[in-house]
């Protein structure tokens, strides 16, 4: 179903990181076979996805986008091995991580919640720290590569000089930026973003989106992201897969050969338009 | 206007708390020195102070009645409070942390909020005598049966996306439990113990009517037995006092040792 859109100038350079060859950075690898999820509801079922196959191998943003409540978020839990307490998730069909099922929370696959869930009790610091509690990381990674890694993430995301405040006393770009650091400080290779900028004002959510790109060229890895937002989708995807809604399908798929950051400007470009019609056409097909 | 959120300067929530303490005083002397209520029934206000210096000390006898009462019933709720939190804590965190544990315990728990813990105590003299063993028993059954539902509850309020979120940056179930779930609990297990505490304080009297030797239990039950009005007042304000003096004591001490959980 992949399709590259055939851009007016193709803007690809191989050597640009925006844009790397398969295989170049430790990406992980995601398959969604067949992918079936109902719940119960009023007596009945609902079948929330049905039929959903996905293979994400090359590294970059890959957007998930959809409208609200079309079963999203539920994609994404399976793919950060997030169990639904009684209900099968998924009812069919298999996720694999690296060419193996996931049944649980995978060491290479690491989820940042659009309510940041960072710890109230804990520092900015500690929070990006905390990882390094469990026994599964602080066998991995010795004192001094979690200090070093610590400093470097802190940097990336511009929160050296917050260190000991407590995510209560940030607003909520800062707090993004301490979740997407308590992410980001174990390297994974595969990272899920769940709507990670749809609690923020508008020009906040543009510097995230920016800084997003950039932490990205420093952190290469396989992004997931979710939103329900046409022009998000279009600034920051490789690759966007539109969702169709009740029940969730692939209703588009398609990759976006262009070199980032894009700007506001470039949202106005003719191929951004073509793009934006397009995606805006697969939604209401979805809708209706 | 007067609205439920109207801020209040400290200065007049003091002078509002003062003026009513006052006021309760004043009422208090004027029914007792004018006669209008006898001795036997209220003892007047300078009565009960000077009752008051008397147990603090007694020149005759060269020592401090109050103070010693003081010291043992302190100590008997400080020893209790330590049994009370060293057991009902983890349990209260292991029936929060799974609901296996939870359905298992909490119909041996749960009905013994509402139950009278004092009518156990009869039964407790009988398989516990009446020395300080039964003492401690009694103080911290009657406490722990509150502790326990409080921390299962806090834990259970803690949001699951911490749990999710712990889980995904590879903590086991068991490190989520103690690395997350437990110290975004603790403001409110904290507030359990508190309220554990100051229920001790209200069983302490009952627990040293038993047997009564030493403590401010035994002061007021001797006291009654001599008709001692003044004396049996000073036994009760001492106990409220110590009370307080507890609350605020471990109200503070949360705040310094929780911070964040005032800066939200
Ligand atoms: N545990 C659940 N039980 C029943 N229905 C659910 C559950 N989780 C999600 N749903 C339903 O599944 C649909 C998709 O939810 P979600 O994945 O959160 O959508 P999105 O993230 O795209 O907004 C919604 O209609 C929601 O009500
Ligand atoms: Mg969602």
């Amino acid at each position: 179903m992949t399709e590259p859109v055939a851009a007016p100038a193709p803007a690809v350079d191989p050597a640009s990181p925006a844009a790397p060859a398969p295989g170049a950075v430790g990406a992980g690898l995601i398959e969604l076979v067949d992918i079936v999820q109902r719940y119960p509801q009023d007596g009945g079922e609902l079948t929330v996805i049905d039929g959903v196959t996905l293979t994400f191998d090359k590294p970059g943003i890959q957007v998930l986008l959809g409208p609200s409540g079309c079963g999203k978020s539920t994609l994404l839990r399976m793919m950060g091995g997030v169990r639904h307490p009684g209900v099968a998730s998924p009812t069919s069909g298999t996720v694999n991580i690296d060419g193996e099922a996931c049944h649980g929370p995978h060491e290479d696959v690491v989820m940042v919640f659009q309510r940041y869930a960072n710890r109230p009790d804990l520092t900015v610091e500690e929070n990006v720290r905390f990882p390094f509690r469990t026994k599964l990381w602080r066998s991995r990674i010795g004192k001094a590569e979690q200090d070093e890694r610590t400093e470097a993430i802190l940097e990336a995301v511009g929160l050296k000089d917050k260190r000991s405040l407590y995510p209560a006393q940030l607003s909520g770009g800062q707090n993004q930026r301490v979740a997407l650091a308590r992410a980001l400080v174990l390297r994974p290779r595969i990272l899920l973003m769940d709507e990670p900028f749809g609690a923020l004002d508008a020009q906040t959510r543009e510097e995230m989106q920016a800084l997003l790109i950039e932490i990205w060229k420093g952190f290469p890895c396989q992004v997931v992201f979710i939103t329900h937002d046409v022009d998000e989708a279009l600034l920051l995807g490789d690759r966007v897969i539109i969702l169709s809604t009740q029940p969730a399908r692939i209703a588009d798929d398609f990759v976006i050969n262009e070199p980032k950051p894009r700007n506001g400007i470039w949202l106005q470009s003719s191929l951004a338009n073509e793009l934006r019609g397009r995606v805006r056409q697969m939604l209401h097909q979805g809708a209706a | 206007m007067w609205n439920p959120y109207l801020p209040l300067a400290p200065r007049e929530r003091r002078i509002l708390g003062i003026t009513s303490v006052l006021a309760v005083l004043l009422i208090w002397a004027g029914l007792s020195g004018t006669g209008l209520v006898g001795p036997a029934k209220l003892p007047t206000p300078w009565a009960v102070g000077s009752a008051f210096l008397r147990l603090c000390w007694d020149a005759d006898r060269g020592e401090s009645l109050l103070g010693w009462a003081t010291v043992y019933s302190s100590y008997r709720v400080f020893v209790a409070a330590l049994l009370v939190v060293i057991v009902g804590v983890p349990l209260g965190v292991a029936m929060g942390a799974s609901p296996r544990v939870n359905a298992a315990l909490s119909p041996l728990v749960d009905p013994f909020r509402s139950a009278p813990v004092v009518a156990l105590l009869p039964v407790l003299v009988l398989w516990l005598g009446i020395e300080e063993a039964l003492k401690i028993t009694f103080l911290f059954l009657g406490a722990v049966v509150y502790l326990v539902p409080m921390v299962r509850d806090a834990i259970v309020a803690v949001p699951r996306v911490y749990w999710i979120s712990a889980r995904d940056l590879g903590a086991t179930p068991f490190e989520a439990v103690r690395l997350a779930l437990v110290p975004i609990a603790m403001p409110r297990i904290a507030d359990a113990v508190i309220a554990a505490v100051s229920i001790m304080w209200t069983y302490i009297t009952v627990a040293e009517y038993v047997n009564a030797t030493k403590g401010l239990g035994q002061l007021i039950q001797n006291a009654k037995r001599f008709s001692a009005m003044d004396q049996m007042f000073v036994g009760i304000f001492v106990i409220i006092a110590l009370a307080l003096v507890t609350y605020q004591i471990m109200t503070r001490l949360k705040q310094r040792l929780f911070p964040w959980e005032t800066s939200i």
